[in-house]
């Protein structure tokens, strides 16, 4: 919705030496495509921004009987008290390497699955690939934990019985905090893999068949073409959805890592969004947790912005 | 490339949807309808029947009302509508209660968000709030104070409060107002868990009942390699808990350290002592990492649920445990035997872990939006009778229960069929207002639960307080500190026990505690204990 928006606000830009005038002349004219944005307009300022004004409590001692606008003003105390806590170095490392993680491995795999599914001929073959990569994204959370835990479980899990099998010693995989990360984001992949890979895919059969031809009568192979024609025709879509993933970089799977959580794991499994609904809502400490939601946006915001001009200075691709 | 752009607008906006959904998560539930507060001690003083509302006898008011009420449902109950208690206590009062039921699972999520949002019932019964949240919403005017209706519309709770001060003490603010109403237990057996031991299995072995934690430790190990069940595998398990940090509580008055003031406290000399990270809490959990590495707990102590922990009970297949009462293994009861607490290593032998009179502390609140907190306080006070408690307990003389000596006791029909107890009545699963005395417990406390709660007795401690009432501000602070602490205490130690941290690192524990400001934690509990009533 937003690029719609966007583009509909960027194409009147080149007449703006006109200024208002012809703007609104422009707007009298195609009124009915404006009313049509009307709606979504209404939509983003009455879901999206108006509830922006309750973020003002994490500025105040919010007493819900008092209401948001009466609560007394109480300045930067409950950020003081996030930056002071404990956990706070924990809850940022944690978070941040998560993310990273799962950009540095889990971003490129659709990619890889969405070529390959491109080269395959047989049509069944690859729209049955298809299909069987993307059901578990079906599955809820709920259930995908459930079927972890079994899986993993040290006495009757299969996993561990293979590995007692060959002679090892079983794992306690769902209560180590070294294997958390290698679980969640390995699931992760697992699950979806094949819906993100659908974007690629409708991408590549917008590659021009023209390319290939010619590529292929210079005589290059298969992995050449995929390296020097797939690839190149769909950076543009890699770039946006890199920048857009980074988009919700500090908002983790909360979930499916609070579904995931012990005190055993918790020295890599405990994030911001966990911390801020176990403090938050479990403990009603709504203030405090609106201090650290802000500031989780607010470190979200800075690198959103950073990596866009990072990908407007080297592909010429960014969001706006 | 930039031409293909378009092309990708549509997968574009699909993504660029979902991030904007996603952005706006952050803070929800906080719809300002304001201006509803204001009104502490709005309720108070009126000193005749106003509206109708008589001081005594039924009905409770002459014309029909209605009081919307939150309340928790346990997973062995039924719906509220269907209980027999709410369905006569309607025809005797006059007062329909219509319930918003919210199951345990997620229960403190509503239960909050309720307030924050401001759309509040008329009562909260069963609630579980706790000191923080009651004084919290009380001084928010969202709770009205309860000292004045209790005064004059509850007379069966003010006899109790008369006759156990520490019910008083253990619900009044400082400021002198009582926000919520808690489950009373004057059964003392009701506020402990026995040590099931297996009887059977130290039989076969021909072991006498262990009375230190070193004779414990034996007979533990005896259980876990003589194949007790027969079967041929290992599957025995020497001893499980609840899930978690119970365990540590159970084990913790053989080695010296009780449970005070409702938090890791001892007592001594009249001075508050937080005991965590001590000598004797190292002690302790080296004892129990012992236990554990060499497989005589339960492995999965620290992750099975409820309902896992309680059909271990009934398999049989389980040497030791701790639980409030046998109704969990009834079938096998025979093997079983409930005994006293081990002597530790320093000659301790305490059984720490018993509750207060006052036992579920905010067990009932009414709200500011209830227009009869006359009625209401009524209502709830029948159940601190002993005949409202029957109700409550039992249902229906005849078709429920029927009356031996003088006392309720289930009609075996009702028992025959499994799990019909725990549905007809709202007190199974725990944390309901009403009074619990040895007149309503044939149940719970059968004669089997009575000699293990004997075995105990020589070796509870003398006094038992509850947590204190802090004021507002103070019991922020409480909070502040103690959000973090308790969750670094119970992390660590769960991996103290299962030796996933060593104890080398013992030392890191104190020293990070320390700076978490024990020290500050201790001085507010000291100085809300120099002024209770002792």
């Amino acid at each position: 919705m937003n690029s719609m928006m966007e583009s509909a606000g960027a194409a009147p830009a080149p007449a703006r030496n006109k200024k208002g005038a012809g703007l609104l002349k422009k707007m009298a004219k195609r009124y009915d495509l404006y009313l049509m944005l009307l709606l979504p307009l209404a939509f983003y300022l009455i879901f999206h921004y108006g509830p922006l004004y309750g973020l003002q409590i994490a500025f105040k001692n919010f007493n819900p009987a008092k209401g948001i606008m009466d609560s007394p003003w109480v300045g930067f105390i409950h950020f003081e008290r996030f930056f002071d806590s404990y956990y706070f170095w924990r809850l940022l490392w944690n978070t941040l390497s998560i993310n990273l993680l799962s950009l540095l491995i889990a971003f490129p795999i659709p990619i890889l699955l969405a070529l390959i599914v491109n080269e395959i001929r047989s049509r069944t073959f690859s729209k049955l690939l298809q299909n069987i990569t993307y059901i578990p994204h079906f599955i809820s959370v709920v259930v995908i934990v459930g079927i972890l835990q079994a899986l993993l479980s040290p006495t009757a899990g299969p996993i561990n019985q293979m590995i007692e099998l060959f002679g090892g010693t079983p794992i306690r995989f769902m209560e180590s905090a070294g294997w958390f990360k290698p679980v969640y984001i390995g699931s992760n992949i697992w699950q979806s893999m094949g819906w993100q890979s659908i974007i690629y895919i409708a991408a590549l059969s917008g590659v021009n068949p023209q390319l290939y031809e010619a590529a292929k009568m210079d005589g290059a192979s298969r992995l050449r073409r995929i390296w020097h024609v797939s690839l190149p025709g769909i950076i543009p879509v890699i770039v946006i959805l890199l920048i857009l993933d980074v988009g919700h970089f500090m908002n983790v799977g909360f979930e499916k890592i609070l579904l995931m959580q012990n005190n055993l794991n918790l020295e890599s499994s405990d994030v911001i969004s966990t911390f801020v609904y176990t403090t938050g809502i479990l403990k009603g400490e709504y203030s405090y947790t609106a201090a650290i939601g802000l500031f989780n946006s607010v470190i979200n915001l800075i690198l959103l912005l950073l990596v866009n001009r990072f990908a407007r200075k080297t592909s010429e691709t960014s969001l706006w | 490339m930039r031409k293909q752009w378009g092309k990708y607008a549509l997968a574009t906006m699909i993504v660029t949807g979902l991030i904007a959904s996603g952005c706006s998560n952050g803070n929800s539930g906080d719809n300002g309808n304001g201006g509803n507060g204001g009104n502490p001690g709005g309720a108070n003083g009126s000193n005749s029947s106003e509206g109708g509302v008589k001081t005594d006898g039924f009905p409770i008011v002459e014309t029909p009302i209605t009081l919307k009420m939150f309340t928790r449902v346990a997973p062995v109950n039924g719906p509220f509508k269907d209980m027999p208690v709410f369905q006569d206590y309607e025809k005797l009062s006059n007062i329909k209660v219509e319930f918003i039921e919210t199951p345990t699972d997620g229960f403190a999520e509503k239960k909050n968000l309720l307030f924050a949002s401001n759309e509040l019932p008329d009562a909260i019964f069963r609630s579980g709030l706790s000191q923080l949240e009651s004084i919290r919403y009380g001084t928010a005017g969202q709770l009205i104070p309860l000292e004045g209706l209790i005064e004059e519309y509850a007379p069966n709770l003010k006899s109790l409060m008369e006759q156990y001060p520490e019910i008083r003490a253990g619900i009044t603010t400082p400021e002198g107002h009582i926000y919520a109403i808690p489950g009373i237990v004057t059964l003392g057996s009701a506020r402990t868990d026995k040590r099931w031991i297996n009887q059977s299995w130290l039989d076969k072995l021909g072991l006498n009942v262990p009375t230190t934690t070193d004779d414990l430790y034996n007979v533990l190990t005896a259980f876990r390699d003589s194949d007790m069940n027969g079967n041929g595998q290992a599957d025995e398990i020497p001893l499980t808990a609840r899930v978690g940090m119970p365990i540590v509580n159970q084990m913790a008055g053989a080695f010296g350290l009780d449970s005070q003031l409702g938090y890791n406290i001892n007592l001594e000399d009249d001075k508050v002592d937080i005991w965590s990270g001590n000598d004797r809490h190292k002690e302790l959990l080296m004892y129990l990492n012992k236990l554990y590495k060499e497989k005589l707990i339960d492995q999965e102590i620290f992750s099975h649920t409820e309902a896992q922990f309680l059909a271990k009970q009934g398999t049989g297949n389980t040497g030791y445990f701790f639980d409030q009462t046998n109704n969990n293994f009834l079938s096998i009861q025979d093997q079983y035997v409930g005994i006293a607490p081990p002597e530790g290593p320093h000659g301790d032998r305490l059984h720490s872990q018993i509750l207060p009179v006052p036992r579920d502390y905010g067990a009932f609140a009414i709200t500011s939006v209830n227009k009869h907190p006359e009625a209401t306080m009524r209502w709830i006070d029948y159940f601190y009778s002993d005949e409202g408690s029957t109700l409550l307990r039992f249902g229906r003389e005849g078709e429920h229960y029927e009356m031996k000596d003088g006392i309720p006791y289930y009609k075996e029909e009702l028992l025959a069929v499994a799990e019909a107890q725990a549905k007809i009545t709202p007190y199974a699963g725990g944390g309901a207002p009403h009074i619990i005395s040895d007149k309503v417990a044939s149940f719970i406390n059968p004669p089997q639960v009575q000699e293990a709660f004997e075995a105990l007795e020589p070796y509870l401690p003398e006094i038992r307080y509850a947590s204190p009432m802090f004021d507002e501000a103070t019991a922020q602070q409480v909070n502040i500190l103690r959000n973090d602490i308790d969750k670094y205490i119970e992390e660590q130690s769960t991996k103290f026990i299962v030796g996933a941290l060593s104890f080398d690192k013992w030392g890191e524990f104190q020293s990070t505690l320390e700076k978490m400001n024990v020290a500050e934690l201790e001085k507010l509990y000291q100085e809300a204990y120099d002024k209770m009533d002792k």
